[in-house]
């Protein structure tokens, strides 16, 4: 690993401009976690910052990779596999009486958390009445969503998870091996409306009666954070559940007194006011 | 009795993973006076580790323990531990943030996120310290910290039950204090004393 060479004074150097050239607006992100992976980003491509400084004036695709790289969001299927045995228990239980249910995994990344709760629909038998909205700020990311191709080291990993989260039959089950990659099976994908959205810039699209946003608002500092909170408060109907990350409470959120918890180890919430 | 809140927030890092455990648990119980510092723990956990070191070692110390959520504030007389599946920063605002990139060194929390992000931070760093460890995590963040000209202590790796870890440090930067002998008796004195 190369030395850290970047400091906060240049990460605002950096912020602006990529805003300049792209448009893309990081300034509600939180400084550390940026500072860390712009670092690690210089280290990564033995770079300087001068060095990255053309590359982002090149705009296009060299802008975009930065983009990418400053905000990808590693996940998980069954991520936290306890939390989807209090999913199955103490909200699809209760989701099991609407007559259609909208979901919405914001920040969905490629997809692991959407298709992690197809497959809870299926197996609750709730999917055919269902709908997922999963969406990213990339598209990148969602194109590979879309596919729905995973690799199959990542693939033993979530088999784990699916297991301990009492799925029902094999991960294996709902993907084929093609070319030593895992395929989500098509029939999981019907459900699943993969779409961009940039939880900074766009506004409420729908009204949901779940919405999943799991590892997320830790991308965001305080100020930026409140906002994400009122438009995922906004996007939810009454007593409609948010889930955050295991991590992730309503702390500093603005919204504390709006919801009631329903689980305070998996932070999943209840919208009663 | 001392005063702890009014001072300026100074921070004591200490890292560790296989084999530090029980030394984490005995540096709690040299902490029977108020702190002048906020003292954070890095270790080594799987992300499947339910245990809340703040309950586990609740017998161990009365100052207050903590398993920082993102956006906490850092105070000083107060003791952190790293949860885990995730990176715990620390911010220039004096608050901690958590942070979901990959894995340093197949770790999250790694102890090199925390001490470099506390290194660039600019806050004070009365000490960090790095004990026994399986995995060359560390060895950068403490090197940071020390080119800061902040004080940087390894255990002396013949004495660590897994000598990886220490030793990388200090092949990596050879200025770094090393703890021997009287270990926990030196860490007293470091973690008491009003130097900054």
């Amino acid at each position: 690993m190369n030395r850290v060479t970047l400091e906060y004074q240049e990460l605002e150097f950096l912020i602006i401009k990529v805003r300049e050239i792209s448009g893309f607006d990081f300034s509600g992100y939180a400084r550390p976690s940026l500072l860390r992976r712009a670092s690690r980003y210089l280290a990564k491509h033995t770079m300087s910052l001068n060095e990255l400084t053309v590359h982002i004036e090149q705009g296009g695709k060299a802008v975009y990779d930065f983009i990418q790289e400053l905000t990808v969001n590693y996940s998980e299927m069954f991520r936290d596999p306890e939390f989807f045995i209090r999913l199955r228990s103490e909200v699809f239980s209760y989701l099991e009486s609407y007559p259609a249910v909208r979901i919405w995994v914001a920040g969905c990344a490629s997809g692991e958390e959407a298709y992690s709760l197809a497959i809870l629909l299926k197996e609750t038998g709730m999917y055919n009445r269902s709908l997922i909205y999963a969406t990213d700020l990339s598209e990148r990311v969602l194109a590979s969503a879309r596919e729905g191709v995973f690799s199959l080291g990542h693939m033993r990993t979530f088999s784990e998870n699916y297991l301990l989260s009492d799925g029902k039959n094999s991960l294996s089950d709902y993907y084929h091996v093609a070319y030593n990659q895992a395929v989500m099976v098509p029939d999981l994908r019907k459900n699943i409306v993969f779409s961009l959205h940039d939880l900074t810039g766009d506004g409420v699209f729908n009204e949901f009666q779940m919405v999943s946003c799991r590892n997320v608002m830790i991308y965001f500092n305080l100020e930026q954070r409140q906002k994400v909170f009122k438009l995922l408060y906004e996007s939810l109907a009454m007593f409609g559940f948010l889930c955050l990350g295991k991590r992730e409470t309503l702390r500093y959120s603005g919204f504390e007194e709006n919801f009631r918890i329903i689980n305070t180890h998996l932070n999943i919430y209840q919208k009663i006011k | 009795m001392m005063q702890t809140q009014d001072e300026p927030l100074s921070l004591v890092l200490m890292g560790g993973s296989s084999g530090s455990f029980a030394i984490f648990e005995e540096i709690l119980r040299l902490l029977d006076q108020p702190l002048s510092c906020s003292v954070i723990f890095v270790l080594h956990r799987g992300k499947s580790s339910l245990a809340e070191l703040p309950q586990l070692f609740r017998s161990r110390t009365q100052i207050p323990m903590e398993e920082p959520q993102h956006l906490d504030t850092i105070v000083n007389n107060c003791i952190y531990f790293a949860v885990p599946d995730y990176h715990l920063l620390i911010g220039p605002d004096k608050r901690f943030y958590l942070d979901g990139t990959e894995k340093d060194f197949f770790s999250r929390p790694s102890i090199d996120a925390t001490f470099i992000s506390a290194a660039q931070s600019g806050i004070n760093i009365k000490a960090a310290m790095l004990f026994s460890g399986a995995s060359e995590d560390g060895a950068l963040g403490i090197r940071t910290i020390a080119e800061k000209g902040f004080k940087t202590y390894v255990q002396d790796p013949s004495i660590a039950e897994v000598e990886r870890m220490p030793a990388a440090a200090i092949r990596d930067y050879c200025q770094h204090h090393i703890l021997n002998e009287n270990i926990f008796e030196e860490i007293r004195q470091i973690l008491y004393s009003y130097s900054t």
